[in-house]
C-alpha cells in the first residue's frame, strides 16, 4: 500500500510520508506502553495500599500527556502531509495529463479521467489524513500491549500473542479475496452507468417501443447484475469479518479462562490478573476495527491503482536532439497507423508543398481525421514517417511543432471564461489591435456586438452559452490569431446551417490565405477551391488530382460529387419553373 | 429555475415510503444488533465479577468462578452470531434497497417529459442512479444497527455503573462532557465560513478538472499546455490554502475532542477518581473494575456522531438529489385514453415558454395534412426546434392545443402516441446491443424480414452484412460504426417504426453524402400518406416541401408553397436569398 502510494507520488514525498508513519507508530506505542502503568496502579489499589498508587498514577498522567502531544503532532502531520501530497498529486496528474497524446483521450476516457482527477485523488490522498493513523494505531497498540503483558506474565502474554499471526493471516487473506470481488463490483457499476446513460439518451425510441423501467431488459439486467456483484462482495467479506471477530474473542475467552485457572491455583496475584484482563480488553476494540478500516483502505488502494495506471502511461517520446522544420510543406512517407487492431492508415504516400491546399474526401471511417491527427502528432505512426518541413514529426520538439500548426475542429470546445480569454489562447501575448483584427476576420465581431458584455461575455462550460456557429467563429479567430503557417481543418462547417456556414466560410478563407492547408470535408462544395483533392477509402488514397480532373475521370470522387449535389441541381430547376 | 422550484414544492413521497416493504428487515437488523452488542458486555461484566470473587476475603468459590467464565464466553458467542447476522442482513438489505431505488428512478425517468432531459446533463442523471444510490449505503447498511447500538449499549452500561457507584459514574462521564462542550466551538461562524470556503474550493477543483480534461485537445493543439492548466493548478493551490486554513482552525479543537474521547484519557479520569474514592474508603476496590472496563464505552455515542458524519452528510445530500428526481412530475397520462381518427395534425393558438414570462412560441396555428411535407424554416432562435418537439410531446404547450386525428395529444396514451409519431433527430446514439435490436427498438416484435427491408431502404444492409455476425453483431462490442452508418441505422429504425406521422430535424449535417441520399430516398418512400414535419436547412429539402412555414420570434410570418412564397418576394424570399448566396459561397463562386 505504502509502496504504491510512494510510486504514485514520486520519490520527493517519501520523506514526509515516512516521517508521518513513524510518528503515528511512536504514538501508538506510547499509548500501548502507557497502559503498562495500569498494572502497578491497580496492584496498589487492589492490594489494599491506595496510597502506593499515587506515584504510578502521576506517571500514568505524564504518559497520557506525552501521548496527547504526540497524537496531536501526528494528526497534524497526517493532515499537513495529506494536503501537501494532495497538491503534489494534483500537479503531477495535471502535468502528466497535459503530456499524454491526444490519441489516448478516446471514448469514455474523458469521463473516467475527470472522476479520477477529482474524487479519485481526494480519496487516495485521504489515506494519509484519515485512515493511516487509525490503522497504524489498531495494529501497533495491541502489539505493544501484548509485549507489556509478556513482561508481567509470560503465560498470559504468550496466549495473547498467539492471536497476532492469525489476525495478520486473516487480514492478508481478506485483502486478497476482496480485491477480486471489489474489482468486479466496480466493473458492474461501470457497466450499469453506461446502460443508464443509454437508457436516458434513447428515451424517445424506448418509449415508442413501450420499454421503460423494468421493461428495458438491458438496463434492468445490468442493475440486477450490479446487485448480484455487490451481494457477492458482502458475502466474500463475511468470512474475514467473522474470522477476525472469532479470533479476537476466542483469545479473550482463553485469557479469561486461563487467568481464572491460574488464579484458582494461586499462580498469579488477583491484582495482576485483573490488570492484565483490563489490558486485554484494550487490545480487543482496536483489533475489531481492523476489518472496517481494511475495507476503506482497499477502496482507497483501488483508487490509487487507477491513478498509478494513468501515471504510468507513457507520453509520446520527445526528441533528445530536436530538429527545426526547414519549410512548411508536408509529407507522408509510407505511413501505416493502427488503432485497436484495425489498420486506419495503410501505407500512405502523400505530399503537400508549402502554400498549397489539399482537400481530403471520402466516406466516413476512411481515416480522414486520423490523417490530420498524425500531422499534429496526436499519435505516433506504426510504420513510415510523417514529415513537416522535411523533418520527421517525432524529431521536432512538441512546442515547435504545435507553434507551426493551427487546427480547427468540427466540435469546438471553449473554456469556461470570457470570449477574449478563449480567443487569446491562440497567442496569449497578442496586442489589442491584433485581437480585434482576428475577430473581424473571423466575423466574430458581430457576435461580440450582440452579446451582453461584449468581449467580456462568458461562454459557459464548453462554450454552451454560444451557438455552434458562434463557437466555430471563436475557434477560427483563435486560429487566425495564432498565425501558424500550417492550417488543419476538420469538417469545420459541416455542423452549421447555411447562414452560419457562410459566415464561418469567410473566416476560413482568410485563415487559409497564403498557408499550407489540409482540410477534411464531406461537403464537397467546400472542396472545389483546393489545389488538389485526395479521395481516401480504407486508409488508402484511391484517387487524387484536381477537382475538375477527377470529375472528368468519372471515378469514385465523381460518384460522390454527383450524389452530394444532385438534389441541389433539382432545386435550381424548381426555381426556374417557379 | 422556476420549474425546478415548482417540482420541489410539489414534493412526492420521500424515499422512506420506498423503504416500507423492508421495515421488517430493518427491525430485524436493529434487534439483532442490539442483542449482540448488549451481549458483548457480558465478558466485561465477567471480568468485573471475577475481580469481585478474587478480591473478596475468604476462600474462593470455584463453582462461581467457573460460571462467570462460561457466562463471559457465552456472551461473546452471542455477540459474534448476532452482530454478524445483523451486519449480513443489513448489507444484503442494502443491495435490495439499492436495486429498488434504481428501478424506481429508471421507472420515473421513463415517464418524465422528454423535454425535461434536454435541460439536464445525462452524466449527472446517471450519477443519481449510480453513485448517489450507492451513497445511501451508510443510511441503510450501517446507520440503523450501529447507531442504535451506539446509544443502547452505553445506556445499559450507564445504568449498571450508576447502580455500582453514582459518584464514580459522574467522574467517568467527565471526558464525554468535555468532548460535547467542544462541539459548539466547531460551529462558530468563523468555522462555518471556513467549511463553506472549503466546499466551494473543492467544487472549483472538480470543475476545472473536468474542463481541463475535456479541453485537452485544444490545450495541446495550441501548445499552451502550461497556460491552459494554470486554471486547474490555481484552483488546486487555492483549495490547498483553504484546506490549510481549515486544518489550522480546527486542529486544536479537534485534537482536544479526540484526546477527551481517547481511551488513555478516560482511563486516567476513572483511575484518578477511583483512587481518591478508594483512599477515602468510599469505594470497595473491586467496584473500580466495571468502570475501567465499561467506562470507555460511554464515549461511543459522541464518537459515533463524529465518526461517519461525513458519510452521513454525503448520504443525506445524495438522498436529496434522488428525491428531487423522484419528485419530477411525470407526463400526465390520460385517464380515458382516446384513439385518434386519422393522422391530421392541428396546432391551435399554441403557446409555449420554457420559463414563465418568456414565450418561445407565441400563438401558432398550423395544420399538417396527411400526405404532405411541411418544412419549417427560420433564423436560429425562432422556435423551430421547440415547435417540432411538441408533436412527440416532449413538452406540453402552455397555451392552446395540439391535436392528432382530432384528439388532443394529452388525451392519447403515450404508447399510442409514440406508435403514431416517430422522429429522426440529429443526435443518433446506438445502444450496445445487436444491430437487430437497435433497428427494432421501437417495434420489439418486428420480423427479421421487415428489419432487413428497412435496412436496405436506409442503405445500411450491405454494411451490416459485412459485420462479423451480421444482424446479431453487438454494436460497440464486436463492431463500431461510423457516424454516417449510425445515422443510417436510425433511419432504418424510423422506417421500420412505420408511424403515420414523422418529425425530422435536419438541423445539422449528415455525416456523408451517402447518408444524405439515404434520408432523401427514405423521405420519398415514406411520403405517400404520411404527415411529415421537417426542420429544413437544405435548400433541396425546402424546395421539395409542399408547404413552407417561415417562423420568426415564435410566430409564423409567412406560409405557402415554395413557389408562392418566392413569387411573393417577402420574408421567405429574402431569407432564401441569404441561404442561396451562402450556399453559393461554399460552392466557391458567384451565384449561378
Amino acid at each position: 500500500m505504502i509502496r504504491m502510494l510512494m510510486r504514485v507520488l514520486g520519490p520527493e514525498y517519501a520523506g514526509p510520508v515516512r516521517r508521518t508513519v513513524a510518528l503515528m507508530t511512536v504514538t501508538a506505542m506510547v499509548e500501548g506502553l502507557s497502559y503498562g502503568l495500569l498494572v502497578p496502579v491497580l496492584r496498589a489499589l487492589f492490594g489494599g495500599d491506595p496510597g502506593g498508587a499515587r506515584p504510578w498514577l502521576v506517571a500514568f498522567g505524564a504518559a497520557v500527556a506525552v501521548y496527547a502531544v504526540l497524537r496531536y503532532l501526528s494528526d497534524l502531520s497526517g493532515m499537513r502531509g495529506a494536503t501537501v501530497l494532495l497538491r503534489g498529486m494534483f500537479h503531477r496528474l495535471g502535468d502528466h495529463l497535459a503530456r499524454l497524446p491526444i490519441g489516448w483521450y478516446g471514448g469514455a476516457r474523458v469521463g473516467e479521467v475527470s472522476v479520477l482527477a477529482s474524487r479519485g485523488v481526494l480519496e487516495a490522498m485521504g489515506v494519509l489524513a484519515h485512515l493511516l493513523g487509525p490503522y497504524v494505531s489498531a495494529c501497533v497498540t495491541p502489539l505493544t500491549i501484548v509485549v507489556v503483558m509478556l513482561g508481567f506474565d509470560w503465560r498470559l502474554g504468550l496466549a495473547a500473542l498467539a492471536a497476532a499471526p492469525v489476525v495478520a493471516a486473516i487480514q492478508v487473506w481478506t485483502g486478497r479475496s476482496m480485491a477480486a470481488s471489489d474489482a468486479e463490483r466496480h466493473e458492474r457499476g461501470h457497466e450499469a452507468t453506461g446502460r443508464v446513460i443509454e437508457y436516458l439518451q434513447a428515451q424517445p425510441v424506448l418509449r415508442a417501443g413501450g420499454r421503460t423501467g423494468e421493461r428495458f431488459r438491458l438496463l434492468d439486467d445490468s442493475l440486477r447484475e450490479l446487485q448480484r456483484a455487490s451481494r457477492r462482495t458482502v458475502l466474500s467479506a463475511l468470512p474475514g469479518v467473522l474470522g477476525l471477530t472469532l479470533t479476537v474473542q476466542a483469545v479473550f475467552t482463553a485469557l479469561l479462562a486461563l487467568g481464572a485457572y491460574l488464579a484458582l491455583g494461586g499462580d498469579i496475584g488477583a491484582a495482576e490478573l485483573l490488570a492484565i484482563l483490563v489490558l486485554a480488553a484494550r487490545c480487543a476494540d482496536p483489533l475489531l476495527s481492523l476489518s472496517d478500516l481494511g475495507g476503506k483502505l482497499r477502496a482507497a488502494r483501488a483508487e490509487l491503482g487507477r491513478l498509478d495506471a494513468v501515471l504510468s502511461t507513457e507520453p509520446l517520446p520527445e526528441a533528445s536532439d530536436p530538429v527545426r522544420p526547414a519549410h512548411h510543406g508536408l509529407e507522408f512517407d509510407s505511413v501505416t497507423f493502427r488503432q485497436d487492431g484495425r489498420t486506419v492508415i495503410d501505407d500512405l504516400f502523400l505530399s503537400v508543398p508549402e502554400g498549397q491546399r489539399l482537400a481530403v474526401v471520402g466516406p466516413s471511417g476512411a481515416g480522414k481525421s486520423t490523417l490530420l491527427q498524425l500531422i499534429a502528432r496526436f499519435h505516433d505512426v506504426d510504420g513510415g514517417a510523417v514529415r513537416v518541413g522535411g523533418a520527421d514529426v517525432r524529431d521536432v520538439g512538441t512546442e515547435v511543432l504545435t507553434s507551426r500548426i493551427a487546427i480547427v475542429f468540427q466540435d469546438v470546445y471553449l473554456f469556461d471564461g470570457t470570449i477574449e480569454e478563449n480567443v487569446r489562447l491562440g497567442r496569449p501575448d497578442a496586442g489589442e489591435a491584433e485581437l480585434r483584427a482576428a475577430a473581424t476576420a473571423a466575423r466574430l465581431d458581430e457576435v461580440i456586438e450582440r452579446l451582453p458584455g461584449g468581449w467580456a461575455a462568458k461562454v459557459g462550460e464548453g462554450g454552451a452559452l454560444l451557438s455552434g456557429g458562434e463557437r466555430q467563429r471563436v475557434s477560427i479567430a483563435r486560429a487566425l490569431l495564432k498565425d501558424a503557417p500550417i492550417v488543419l481543418l476538420d469538417e469545420v462547417t459541416s455542423a452549421l446551417d447555411p447562414v452560419n456556414e457562410a459566415a464561418v466560410h469567410e473566416g476560413v478563407e482568410r485563415l487559409m490565405a497564403g498557408r499550407t492547408v489540409v482540410m477534411v470535408a464531406h461537403r464537397l462544395r467546400t472542396v472545389q477551391r483546393a489545389d488538389r483533392v485526395v479521395f481516401l477509402d480504407g486508409g488508402r488514397i484511391v484517387e487524387e488530382g484536381g477537382h475538375d480532373e477527377l470529375l472528368r475521370r468519372g471515378g469514385r470522387y465523381a460518384g460522390f460529387w454527383h450524389g452530394s449535389t444532385a438534389p441541389d441541381i433539382r432545386w435550381r430547376r424548381g426555381r426556374r419553373a417557379g | 429555475m422556476a420549474p425546478e422550484l415548482a417540482t420541489r414544492q410539489r414534493s412526492a413521497p420521500p424515499p422512506v415510503g420506498l423503504l416500507r416493504p423492508y421495515l421488517g428487515s430493518f427491525a430485524a437488523v436493529v434487534v439483532l444488533q442490539v442483542i449482540g452488542s448488549v451481549a458483548g458486555l457480558a465478558p466485561l461484566l465477567a471480568v468485573a465479577e471475577l475481580g469481585r470473587a478474587l478480591l473478596s476475603p475468604g476462600p474462593l468459590d470455584h463453582g462461581h468462578v467457573r460460571i462467570v467464565v462460561i457466562a463471559g464466553a457465552a456472551g461473546l458467542l452471542v455477540r459474534l452470531v448476532f452482530t454478524a447476522a445483523s451486519s449480513g442482513i443489513g448489507h444484503l438489505l442494502d443491495d435490495r434497497v439499492q436495486l429498488a431505488f434504481r428501478r424506481r428512478l429508471a421507472e420515473r425517468l421513463g415517464r418524465v417529459p422528454i423535454g425535461w432531459f434536454s435541460r439536464r446533463r445525462t452524466g449527472e442523471l446517471a450519477k443519481v442512479v449510480g453513485d448517489d444510490v450507492s451513497a445511501v449505503h451508510p443510511f441503510v447498511a450501517h446507520a440503523p444497527g450501529e447507531l442504535v447500538a451506539a446509544f443502547v449499549v452505553p445506556l445499559v452500561s450507564l445504568l449498571y455503573l450508576f447502580a455500582v457507584d453514582w459518584r464514580l459514574t459522574l467522574i467517568t462521564l467527565v471526558p464525554v462532557v468535555l468532548a460535547v462542550a467542544l462541539v459548539p466551538l466547531m460551529m462558530t461562524p468563523a468555522r462555518l465560513r471556513e467549511q463553506k470556503a472549503f466546499d466551494a474550493a473543492m467544487g472549483r477543483v472538480a470543475n476545472t478538472v473536468v474542463e481541463f480534461v475535456r479541453g485537452i485537445a485544444v490545450v495541446k493543439a495550441f501548445g499552451t499546455g502550461e497556460r491552459a492548466h494554470r486554471r486547474f493548478v490555481t484552483a488546486v493551490d487555492e483549495f490547498v490554502a483553504v484546506f490549510f486554513r481549515w486544518v489550522r482552525g480546527m486542529s486544536v479543537i479537534a485534537a482536544g475532542m479526540q484526546l477527551a474521547l481517547s481511551p488513555p484519557f478516560v482511563l486516567l479520569a476513572v483511575l484518578a477518581g477511583g483512587a481518591a474514592l478508594i483512599t477515602s474508603g468510599d469505594l470497595p476496590p473491586a467496584d473500580l473494575l466495571p468502570f475501567l472496563l465499561l467506562g470507555l464505552g460511554l464515549t461511543a455515542p459522541v464518537a459515533a456522531l463524529g465518526h461517519g458524519f461525513d458519510d452521513m452528510q454525503a448520504a443525506r445530500r445524495a438522498v436529496g438529489r434522488i428525491k428531487e428526481v423522484l419528485a419530477v412530475p411525470p407526463l400526465p397520462e390520460p385517464v380515458h385514453p382516446a384513439g385518434p381518427r386519422g393522422h391530421r395534425v392541428e396546432l391551435r393558438d399554441v403557446r409555449f415558454g420554457y420559463e414563465a414570462g418568456r414565450e418561445v412560441l407565441r400563438g401558432i396555428d398550423l395544420v399538417l395534412e396527411p400526405g404532405t411535407v411541411t418544412a419549417v424554416v427560420g433564423p436560429s432562435g425562432s422556435g423551430k426546434s421547440t415547435l417540432v418537439q411538441l408533436l412527440p410531446r416532449f413538452y406540453d404547450p402552455t397555451g392552446g392545443s395540439v391535436t392528432l386525428g382530432g384528439v388532443d395529444l394529452r388525451e392519447i396514451g403515450s404508447r399510442d402516441l409514440y406508435r403514431m409519431v416517430s422522429f429522426v433527430f440529429q443526435d443518433v446514439r446506438l445502444l450496445r446491443a445487436s444491430v437487430m435490436d437497435n433497428i427494432a427498438l421501437a417495434v420489439p416484435h418486428a420480423g427479421f424480414n421487415d428489419v432487413v427491408r428497412a435496412a436496405r431502404l436506409a442503405d445500411i444492409h450491405d454494411r451490416i452484412a459485412e459485420l462479423p455476425r451480421g444482424y446479431d453483431t453487438v454494436i460497440g462490442e464486436e463492431a463500431g460504426l461510423s457516424g454516417g452508418e449510425a445515422q443510417r441505422i436510425s433511419i432504418a429504425r424510423a422506417l421500420l417504426a412505420d408511424a403515420p406521422v414523422l418529425v425530422l430535424d435536419e438541423a445539422t449535417a449528415f455525416a456523408d453524402p451517402r447518408t444524405e441520399q439515404a434520408v432523401r430516398r427514405a423521405l420519398a418512400t415514406l411520403k405517400d400518406d404520411r404527415t411529415i414535419l421537417v426542420i429544413a436547412h437544405r435548400l433541396e429539402t425546402i424546395a421539395d416541401a409542399d408547404t413552407i412555414v417561415m417562423l420568426d420570434d415564435g410566430v409564423i410570418v409567412e406560409r405557402g408553397s415554395p413557389a408562392e412564397l418566392l413569387a411573393r418576394d417577402g420574408e421567405f424570399a429574402a431569407f432564401s436569398r441569404t441561404y442561396r448566396s451562402a450556399t453559393a459561397l461554399q460552392r466557391g463562386g458567384e451565384p449561378r
